[in-house]
């Protein structure tokens, strides 16, 4: 009944996902924009959550953005066990510059360095042999 | 709808940390033990409920088709109307609304709502973590998990991190709330931790997840509540002590300004609280005890602003001038709440304010009664977004005056 994974967890890619996952894997943040309204949606969408249109498509947009709020796990919760090796961990939430807003960890400095506001850039790192996922560092 | 529904029974079984040697339960003895204690406090028996309402909390140890329906099944009641919440921590506050508004519309006379949840004993990826296989499937875990998303601590963790560089707030402040819940669940015999702790203790907690500290985490727990609603015509002829549902507001998915980059220091109460004192007829100075939705302290202080009680971002004033504790001017989490209570699992703690509730309103909480409880204001809070507000909002009034 209990089967600890080994590893961090990988995502299950589907046709719904994989432009996002592939687009990392070859270094791009590929994000799902509305053709009518514009607006772009993340995590993905069956349809435009402004304007409920379904023809959403895939664009890449600016690997830059902003600190919103971030948190600095200090324990493993809710999650895999493989992270401890990680902590402390620094996980944000990215406002990019194209509009999107999503989740990342903030690598490349101490934990007391990150800031509200503190401007940001994703870099990519691969999981699994399908899909790479974006971490912002300083920019 | 004001008045025309009426609380008459509450049930809360002891909760468990599932500690080895313990008599381990499953999720059907709860629902059974919960609903036991509440049609003995109602006078009621579980005939009474052929042919009338059942609603059953969606939980995470229930993984089976017709979840609702297999209750009735397990415990002999032939209903009409089965209730499903699937609103997380607002699942409680909801059947409530649901159930009134059956009740309003005479489909049924009254409605037996339970919750329980199993979570330290589910399958879970991990012993020690509470992650069921539903959490760990499906495109909203995909794009968490992989992301070092810790959960709940890390999601309100981030709710507070942005709070804290909003709006004037001190950790002084959020222990505030924890040592005065904490205090309550010493006084509550059926709270999960019970010995007291200092704003010292507070402060030296270990950080789980910054700004968050173990001390503002709200613990699992194994357990199951119920409560019984019905027609205020049924209520009276029950029992003296109904007590009535005066007004409730709902809202999920809701956005503060941007659908896309909404402000996460709001929640749906900003519009939920507003609907239920205005169909209650009531103002703030009428609610004599307060008891929010409880797992984190900061939800607890964001909820006194978006209920109205303070202005936005002048909670952590309100805090330090009001005297939190059940004999103060502004009793809350009476019972010891989520945070020294116990959380059965994601979705159930959201029966206790309900519970604790009418039990302040019936005279019956004991050495924590809040002297001439008439009035209180009770949340349901369910479910974390992708960072934006939460999901779900319900705000309930109850009274022991129609
Ligand atoms: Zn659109």
């Amino acid at each position: 009944m209990t089967q600890i994974p080994e590893g961090k967890p990988v995502p299950e890619i589907t046709e719904q996902t994989r432009p996002f996952w592939t687009g990392a894997k070859n270094r791009k943040l590929m994000m799902q924009k509305c053709k009518r309204c514009g607006t772009l949606n993340f995590l993905p969408k069956p349809w435009c959550v402004e304007c409920a249109d379904r023809a959403l498509e895939w664009v890449e947009v600016k690997p830059t953005g902003s600190v919103y709020s971030y948190t600095v796990a200090y324990v493993v919760m809710m999650n895999f066990p493989a992270w401890k090796n990680d902590l402390p961990l620094v996980m944000g939430i990215i406002d990019l510059d194209d509009g999107a807003r999503m989740y990342g960890q903030v690598t490349g400095c101490s934990p007391e360095e990150v800031y509200i506001g503190m401007r940001v850039a994703a870099y990519f790192e691969d999981i699994g042999s399908d899909a790479a996922i974006p971490k912002f560092r300083p920019a | 709808m004001r008045g025309k529904v009426a609380i008459v029974g509450v049930g809360r079984t002891p909760y468990s940390r599932a500690k080895q040697g313990e008599r381990i339960y499953t999720i059907d003895e709860y629902l059974a033990w919960a609903a036991e204690l509440a049609l003995a406090h109602a006078g009621l028996s579980k005939n009474d409920f052929d042919g009338q309402g059942l609603g059953v909390a969606h939980a995470e140890a229930s993984h089976t088709v017709n979840w609702a329906a297999a209750v009735a099944e397990m415990l002999g009641i032939s209903p009409r109307v089965l209730l499903r919440a699937d609103q997380g921590g607002a699942s409680a506050a909801a059947m409530l609304v649901r159930a009134a508004a059956m009740i309003n519309a005479g489909i049924v006379d009254r409605v037996l709502v339970m919750g329980a949840d199993t979570p330290l004993t589910i399958p879970s990826v991990a012993p020690g973590l509470p992650l069921s296989p539903e959490r760990t499937r499906g495109l909203f875990w995909d794009f968490q998990g992989p992301f070092g998303v810790m959960g709940a601590n890390s999601q309100f963790a981030l709710v507070q991190t942005r709070y804290m560089h909003q709006y004037p707030i001190k950790p002084e402040h959020l222990g505030k709330i924890a040592v005065t819940t904490r205090y309550h669940a010493s006084l509550n015999p059926a709270a999960i931790y019970r010995t007291p702790f200092t704003m010292e203790e507070y402060l030296n907690s270990r950080m789980l997840s910054y700004p968050v500290r173990l001390l503002d985490c709200v613990p699992m727990v194994d357990g199951g509540l119920a409560y019984i609603v019905t027609s205020a015509h049924t209520a009276r002829s029950l029992t003296e002590k109904p007590v009535y549902l005066l007004g409730f507001g709902e809202v999920s998915n809701y956005y503060h300004g941007s659908r896309t980059r909404p402000d996460i220091t709001f929640t749906g109460f900003v519009q939920a609280a507003p609907e239920a004192f205005a169909m209650a007829g009531v103002t703030h100075q009428n609610i004599d005890v307060f008891e929010p939705y409880d797992d984190y302290p900061m939800v607890v202080l964001i909820q006194m602003e978006d209920y109205g009680f303070c202005k936005k971002g002048e909670g952590a004033q309100f805090v330090e001038e009001h005297d939190l504790k059940f004999n103060g001017d502004f009793p809350i989490s009476t019972d010891g709440g989520q945070l020294s209570g116990g959380q059965p699992g994601g979705a159930i703690g959201g029966f206790m304010p309900i519970v604790e509730a009418v039990t302040q309103l019936r005279g019956e909480a004991g050495e924590r009664q809040v002297e001439a409880a008439a009035v209180a204001a009770v949340s349901g809070f369910g479910g974390m977004t992708y960072a934006r507000n939460n999901r779900s909002c319900v705000t309930a009034i109850l009274g022991s005056e129609a």
